[in-house]
């Protein structure tokens, strides 16, 4: 435990005098000829600590993970936008910064998750026991994958061009039936049934919302992106009480 | 290698004697791996009836507050030892800590699962769910690789 704690230290202390050293070498060179004032040195430093101090909510797991994980991104992100906000950025700009902060943060999730997923491989290998489902059971989610392509990109193309062969002043099918009753619809129930079979299958929405953008710039605009949501979080949903419902008959079988 | 079992009512621990022509590495491993099994029974309390319950009859070990118990297919019962105690009397190829408060029966596991928080459950018999800690995984895995498992099965 002792040897723990001075490990988180060395961690937090190396991550420090690396956040100093950017603030002089880099901040000088990204704002000018003039050093970094005192707040940019103070706020590299804690950056720095921060980032030293990563991969340590890693080290436990379940609840106190999600806990120490969520906390971690909270004080970084404070930090990472002050810092951003001290070198000038401004508006959409500091927005995009934290977005990339977050969008790093689920690259690292998910690299961890991978090594944990191995790990049990490994585990089920070594006890004889059957593999397993893939990683975010994306094998699982397949062979769903012609229904999404065809809910969403086969049926828009096929809306829009009824649309048009009908000559009619407001796109009814493809601008009001599609996004209002056909994609939530199908999203839930195809969602659901994935989620009955396979349990929790985070790919499938996202799944449904990258299939669905494309169509968006294809046969609408960027004011349609609300479409891919439609779509996107029914199919969420449905997964998420798919796999509840899965869950509990696999506590009554057992 | 010919094999002889003999059984002598009364001994709490088998013992084995290697008989060999002359000394040799393979005899001395063969002997170390033997001392290391731990086979004796371990000692429970059911109610007022004190057991002694073969090491195989366990899935697990495990603190639940008032002390430790012993959990076998059909019950739960009352062990008067703690954790690191049963840990030095329990066969370490087979019996392994998993948690701070629990150490398992590898032999009974029936499924491990990781959920997307990256706890790792591991299921005992079918029914019983354990939860392993990550801090624990190295030691598991060595366990694992003592010899008694393949990638193929189970020995």
């Amino acid at each position: 435990m002792e040897k723990l704690k001075w490990n988180r230290i060395a961690r937090v202390l190396v991550g420090a005098v690396l956040g100093l050293v950017i603030s002089v070498v880099l901040v000088s060179y990204m704002v000018g000829a003039r050093g970094p004032t005192a707040v940019t040195c103070l706020l590299c430093i804690s950056l720095g600590g921060a980032v030293g101090a990563a991969t340590l909510p890693f080290a436990d797991d379940g609840r106190s993970l999600l806990l120490y994980s969520a906390a971690h991104l909270g004080v970084t992100a404070v930090l990472f936008f002050l810092l951003t906000l001290e070198l000038g950025a401004r508006g959409t700009e500091l927005l995009a910064w934290q977005v990339i902060l977050l969008l790093v943060y689920a690259v690292v999730w998910l690299g961890r998750w991978i090594g944990w997923y191995v790990e049990v491989r490994q585990l089920r290998s070594l006890l004889g026991l059957a593999p397993g489902p893939s990683p975010l059971k994306w094998r699982e989610t397949l062979p769903y994958l012609p229904f999404v392509v065809f809910l969403c990109d086969g049926l828009p193309l096929l809306l829009r061009w009824a649309d048009h062969a009908v000559s009619a002043d407001v796109p009814v099918l493809s601008g009001l039936l599609l996004p209002y009753l056909l994609l939530p619809a199908a999203g839930f129930s195809s969602g659901l049934s994935l989620g009955k079979r396979q349990g929790w299958c985070p790919l499938y929405p996202a799944a449904c919302f990258l299939c669905y953008l494309p169509m968006v710039w294809l046969l609408f605009n960027s004011s349609a992106l609300f479409h891919c949501f439609m779509v996107a979080v029914p199919a969420l949903v449905g997964c998420a009480l798919g796999w509840l419902s899965h869950r509990r008959t696999r506590g009554a079988d057992n | 290698m010919e094999v002889e079992i003999r059984i002598q009512p009364g001994l709490k621990e088998p013992k084995a004697i290697l008989l060999a022509g002359s000394e040799s590495g393979e005899l001395r491993r063969l002997a170390d791996s033997l001392s290391r099994l731990s086979l004796g029974p371990i000692p429970v309390s059911r109610g007022e009836e004190r057991l002694l319950l073969p090491q195989g009859e366990f899935l697990r070990f495990y603190t639940d507050g008032k002390g430790v118990s012993a959990q076998t297919a059909e019950d739960v019962c009352a062990v008067r030892l703690r954790l690191y105690e049963l840990e030095e009397m329990l066969d370490r190829t087979r019996f392994v800590r998993i948690s701070s408060g629990e150490i398992i029966n590898l032999d009974r596991v029936t499924a491990v699962d990781l959920s997307l928080s990256g706890t790792i459950r591991m299921t005992l018999d079918g029914t019983i769910h354990a939860y392993v800690s990550r801090r624990y995984m190295k030691k598991i895995k060595e366990t694992l690789h003592l010899g008694r498992r393949d990638k193929h099965g189970k020995a």
